[in-house]
């Protein structure tokens, strides 16, 4: 009986701390979404339901013409559309290619040591340095390479930046992984490659969604280096919504809106991955 | 497992990335190291490669630079408390919602929401309800402490302000911690499990002895990720506090961001970047050895 | 052996994809440039039935002697050949200033249907500066235009992106004086630089002193205030004035059209950029010189700058909060909704206060700001932060055309009409407020109590500090203001640290070529300052 009783009462506190985060996390996307939703009068109040309901901050995304003489709105700015195909294009391709080199690498990693102690250590220093400092070089090199307001300068350079997300996260992955798997095939007659891509990539298949996930979010909402590498024709989603700005200042409507239509991607792949974030198999797991 | 690797994983596990880091950031790596050691900023109205080397007068004024020690110290202290903070809470979200439950899988999709929006955003939403108008006071804490809400201004004060963006962070990458966590837990082979409340283990036991030693480096790596991450955080102090008041607020992230953009100071900023560059690296290096490889 | 074959072709399948990948990134950027290329360039929309051959095409009638100048010299570029039909001139710029600038480009493409014009437009000011000095550093021709703050101008020249224009200014007149010239000292001080001219002016920007009509002529406040303070409520004179005044309606708790509470005053003391505004205001006013000109020592630990520091802590208790945290645009939106009485800014928001929208649409009113009291004589000085102007790229292919453009887009019939299309562009030359020919359509877009305020705040405006490293001396200043404003700091430290960061500043560029450059700015303050820098020694 009372190991029933224990059992309801943490199950309830178990969906009540559930509840509680969730509610900490509703909170300022409930915020998020309001804005888009308020006219300029009300992007500084403290309430949350809008008083004067309006489309007005997202009709602006695309037709920003329609929005000059309302109240602090005066910049034009190109429509959401572009960018919105930038970002996809960008962030896909440079997702793919990190999580692909990333899983070669940790694998060799994981397994034999390549490249050697230090070099794998030598990968986290792309994610070690602020980027402040390296955006001029990063200039300078593209601009010498004809490379600048390109897809392509974007698409590796991201890659080269969270490859190491890639490599550290499934290394971690392949580590827990039992050898035993991959010495029975290759007992079996496959070929190294073979047992990479038939035994082991299927079973760091979550790493690779958690790595992929987390690198493609990096990527799509990443601001300074495609502030600085595109001018017109590479420009993505967070640099385009850095362009909301009026004569008051920020226009926090159109900003919100672009935040919420941005984010329907990203939240659509992390919800129909979901079943992917678990394994079929397991750590440690010797037999059967 | 052959102690060497057969030659075509060797070339498939170091030729790809070796090809992307060295096309890619050698050179400009290159670059900035050259830069923190000259004196040069591009007013001066001359080429990078035609001005003065100074050796390492850069560094030795970093040493001396009280606003960027001040900033560094200020930083460790914002990344230790985020990623510890983030670390617990993902881990014990992960737990608790490792079972089924009704509305799964809307809940994890909800909790990992807040990485879907770019930093800035969430700096941008943040700002507007921490302010005097915001409903941070005017609503939640209003309902808690009545009118005294109405006084607080959170970005008028150091430590408030610095609280601000604590939960700023926090509020935006507790998810990432919660999903390597998730991930790696579920991992964990249910025998293994069973088998130990068979055996009369309490749920901490089995939690404390069996899931955690499982998921141990993922743990690792996802502290050095997100310690990484933290530490070079730059758009919450931006937007909300503008590294104020005066430049309580302002990470190291952002003193660089203002040496290198604002005052065109490339040289110095180079100087400083390098100088975290090998702190980190000494720092990370210990931990990895002591977690990782001791443990071997 | 057969075994190690396929391996090979495995391994080199995986070094395919990711060569493919690479591979249709690459393509898809290259793909989508020549469509790109034509969405984006402002064609214009020839409405006048002009032929499109060169050296036959009619004189225009009816522009001002500017414009008509500018537009002969493209016909000429044009017949001589140094310049083919479909050129394409660039302008980086920000987007606050896009529809002026499309605005421009049309009326442009009227004339010049052969010069197209395209925009490269940025969301942030700092981003203009970041893609600016990168541009310095790279040569890559990005752009030909790039209209950049004031406050930028030093760094621009001595970083060797901005083309000196004299010799533009001589061949084709931009009506730099007479009449309908920029309002001085304004039209000089944002454009030469160590004694040359290196851009054109585009906006201006000056402070003048908003707010509530209402409060202040209420008879019953007046009586009030009369009683309490001895004199009588009105724009105040004197900073010191402005602080009673402040008081006087903090203290009524007053409740503003938008539910909030009357703030007393909002004047600039925020950390990211603009606390330094209301400080160099009070200082200049005070007769405080920035830098000494022998010595280009700081002086700003001085009893003007002790006094500046004075003034805003007086204002600070009846200021809200945010004037201290907020970004700049707070303080429009306080003053929209009626929660200040009295505040400071650029014309924008007088702008804004007028529209049907805003909460004091009919009660806004603006004058000249306070002054201070030297020798006994009362002195105003209005500051102009952060004014656009207009740069030519010294990598420009067409460095003669873009001024050109230039001169047209800013000539007096064509540079009222672009300023009145938007909103961050702002009035500068003398005639559009006195001319009968263009002073209604000014006061249609700013209102007429405004214009001639404005037009007096012009004459006695003084600019950024815009030597080289200009946006760096005010940020150190800035944040320095801010500590003070936010108690963390004494005034006498922070004075201090202001001359220690400016003295390095100084420093690191050379006393020498800073010296040479303050000189040359320094001459160009209005004369009421110069005046009294040389009653008290600064000058001679």
């Amino acid at each position: 009986m009372k190991f029933h009783g224990t059992r309801v009462l943490l199950s309830a506190l178990k969906y009540i701390t559930i509840g509680v985060f969730i509610l900490w996390v509703l909170i300022p996307v409930a915020w998020v979404v309001s804005l888009a939703f308020k006219p300029y009068a009300e992007w500084r109040v403290s309430y949350f339901v809008p008083k004067n309901f309006t489309w007005n901050n997202f009709i602006v995304l695309f037709k920003s013409e329609a929005f000059i003489g309302i109240m602090g709105a005066t910049a034009i700015v190109e429509p959401v559309t572009k960018p919105l195909i930038n970002s996809l294009v960008v962030t896909s391709l440079s997702t793919i290619m990190a999580v692909m080199i990333g899983f070669f690498t940790a694998y060799g990693a994981s397994r034999y040591n390549t490249p050697g102690p230090f070099g794998l250590f030598f990968t986290l220093l792309t994610r070690m340095l602020p980027p402040a400092t390296f955006v001029t070089p990063i200039m300078v090199y593209y601009s010498n390479l004809k490379l600048l307001d390109t897809h392509f300068s974007l698409i590796i350079l991201y890659s080269a930046v969270t490859v190491t997300y890639g490599i550290w996260i499934l290394k971690g992955f392949i580590d827990a992984i039992p050898i035993e798997w991959e010495e029975a095939a290759m007992l079996e007659g496959a070929t190294p490659i073979k047992t990479l891509f038939k035994v082991v990539l299927p079973i760091a298949r979550p790493g690779l969604v958690v790595a992929g996930l987390f690198i493609f979010l990096l990527t799509w909402t990443e601001l300074l280096f495609a502030l600085v590498l595109t001018n017109v024709y590479a420009v993505t989603l967070p640099v385009h919504i850095s362009k909301y700005v009026g004569a008051v200042g920020q226009l926090y409507g159109p900003q919100a809106a672009l935040a919420l239509i941005g984010s329907v991607i990203p939240i659509a792949i992390g919800y129909a991955i979901q079943k992917h974030l678990v394994t079929g198999f397991t750590f440690g797991m010797v037999r059967g | 497992m052959p102690e060497k690797p057969p030659r075509e994983i060797k070339y498939l596990a170091t030729l790809p990335v070796n090809i992307l880091l060295n096309a890619v950031l050698i050179i400009p790596f290159a670059i900035m190291i050259y830069l923190a050691f000259l004196k040069w900023s591009p007013a001066m109205g001359m080429n990078w490669w035609e001005a003065p080397i100074t050796g390492l007068t850069n560094f030795a004024r970093a040493l001396g630079d009280a606003r960027f020690i001040t900033a560094l110290s200020r930083t460790t202290i914002y990344t230790v408390s985020v990623v510890t903070i983030e670390f617990f809470l993902g881990l014990a979200l992960a737990y608790i919602m490792l079972g089924d439950f009704v509305g799964k899988k809307a809940a994890i999709a909800i909790t990992i929401y807040p990485l879907m929006l770019p930093p800035v955003v969430v700096a941008t939403i943040f700002y507007l309800m921490f302010q005097s108008y915001g409903p941070v006071n005017n609503l939640f804490l209003r309902a808690i402490i009545g009118e005294d809400a109405l006084r607080i201004y959170w970005f008028l004060k150091p430590d408030t302000a610095f609280i601000t963006l604590l939960i700023a962070d926090i509020w935006q990458w507790t998810p990432f911690m919660f999903l390597i966590m998730y991930s790696a837990l579920s991992a964990v082979p249910k025998r293994l499990v069973e088998a130990a409340e068979v055996l009369g283990a309490s749920s901490f036991t089995i939690f404390w002895k069996v899931r955690l030693p499982l998921i141990k480096p993922l743990i690792i790596v996802a502290l050095v990720l997100r310690g990484l991450e933290a530490f070079k955080m730059f758009d919450y102090a931006f937007i909300m506090t503008g590294g104020g008041p005066g430049t309580t607020t302002e990470t190291v992230s952002m003193y660089i961001y203002r040496t290198a953009i604002l005052y065109t100071d490339i040289s110095y900023a180079a100087a400083m970047s390098l100088m975290i560059l090998a702190m980190i690296i000494v720092v990370v290096r210990a931990f990895i050895w002591y977690f990782f490889e001791k443990g071997r | 052996m057969g075994e190690v074959n396929k391996s090979r072709r495995l391994f080199l399948t995986a070094l395919g994809t990711t060569v493919v990948g690479i591979g249709i990134g690459y393509a898809i950027g290259y793909l989508s440039k020549p469509a790109e290329m034509v969405e984006r360039t402002i064609t214009s929309t020839v409405t006048k039935t002009v032929t499109a051959t060169p050296g036959v095409t009619p004189p225009p009638v009816g522009l001002s002697g500017a414009a008509t100048r500018a537009l002969e010299g493209v016909r000429d570029l044009l017949n001589r050949g140094v310049i083919k039909p479909g050129t394409t001139i660039k302008i980086l710029h920000v987007a606050g200033s896009r529809a002026q600038l499309e605005r421009a480009i049309e009326l442009w493409g009227q004339y010049v249907p052969e010069v197209n014009v395209e925009l490269i437009t940025l969301g942030q000011e700092p981003d203009v500066y970041t893609k600016a000095m990168a541009e310095a550093v790279t040569k890559a021709g990005t752009f030909d235009i790039v209209t950049i703050f004031s406050t930028w101008l030093g760094d621009i020249v001595e970083a060797g992106l901005a083309k000196s224009l004299d010799e533009y200014y001589v061949k084709y007149d931009p009506e730099y004086t007479g009449p309908c010239a920029p309002i001085e000292p304004l039209g000089s001080y944002v454009t030469i630089y160590k004694g040359k001219r290196y851009s054109v002016v585009l906006d201006s920007d000056v402070f003048t002193l908003s707010y509530r009509k209402d409060l202040i002529e209420n008879p019953t406040y007046k009586n009030e205030f009369r009683a309490q303070y001895g004199k009588d409520l009105k724009v105040p004179d004197t900073w010191e004035d402005l602080i009673d005044m402040a008081e006087f309606f903090y203290n009524k708790n007053l409740t503003a059209p938008s539910g909030g509470r009357v703030y007393g005053a909002y004047f600039y003391a925020e950390p990211a950029f603009a606390a330094y505004i209301t400080w160099l205001n009070i200082f200049i006013e005070a007769g405080g010189i920035p830098f000494d000109l022998e010595t280009m020592d700081p002086k700003v630990d001085t009893p003007e700058g002790r006094y500046a520091f004075d003034i805003m802590l007086g204002l600070r208790p009846y200021m809200p909060p945010e004037a201290i945290t907020a970004g700049w645009a707070d303080l429009y939106d306080k003053f929209i909704k009626g929660e200040t009485v009295f505040t400071a800014a650029w014309p924008s928001l007088t702008k804004e206060a007028m529209r049907p929208t805003s909460l004091v649409k009919d009660v806004a009113g603006s004058a000249l700001l306070p002054g201070v009291i030297v020798n006994g004589k009362l002195v105003r000085a209005a500051p102009n932060p952060v004014n656009w102007v207009g740069v030519i790229s010294n990598y420009s292919k067409y460095p003669e055309l873009s001024y050109l453009f230039l001169q047209f887009a800013t000539a007096p019939d064509i540079g009222l009409d672009v300023i009145l299309s938007g909103v961050i562009l702002d009035l500068f030359r003398e005639c559009w407020f006195k001319d009968p020919a263009y002073r209604p359509k000014s006061a249609e877009g700013y209102g007429e109590e405004f214009i001639d305020v404005y037009m007096e705040s012009l004459r006695i405006s003084f600019p950024d500090i815009l030597i080289r490293g200009g946006p760096e001396y005010l940020s150190k200043l800035t944040t320095e203001v801010n500590s003070v404003m936010a108690g963390i700091k004494d005034p006498e430290v922070a004075l201090n640290d202001v001359s220690a960061e400016w003295d390095s500043i100084t420093k690191k560029y050379g006393v020498d070529t800073q010296l040479e450059a303050w000189r040359g700015l320094a001459q160009l303050f209005p004369d009421d300052v110069k005046d009294v820098w040389r009653a008290k020694g600064y000058m001679k």
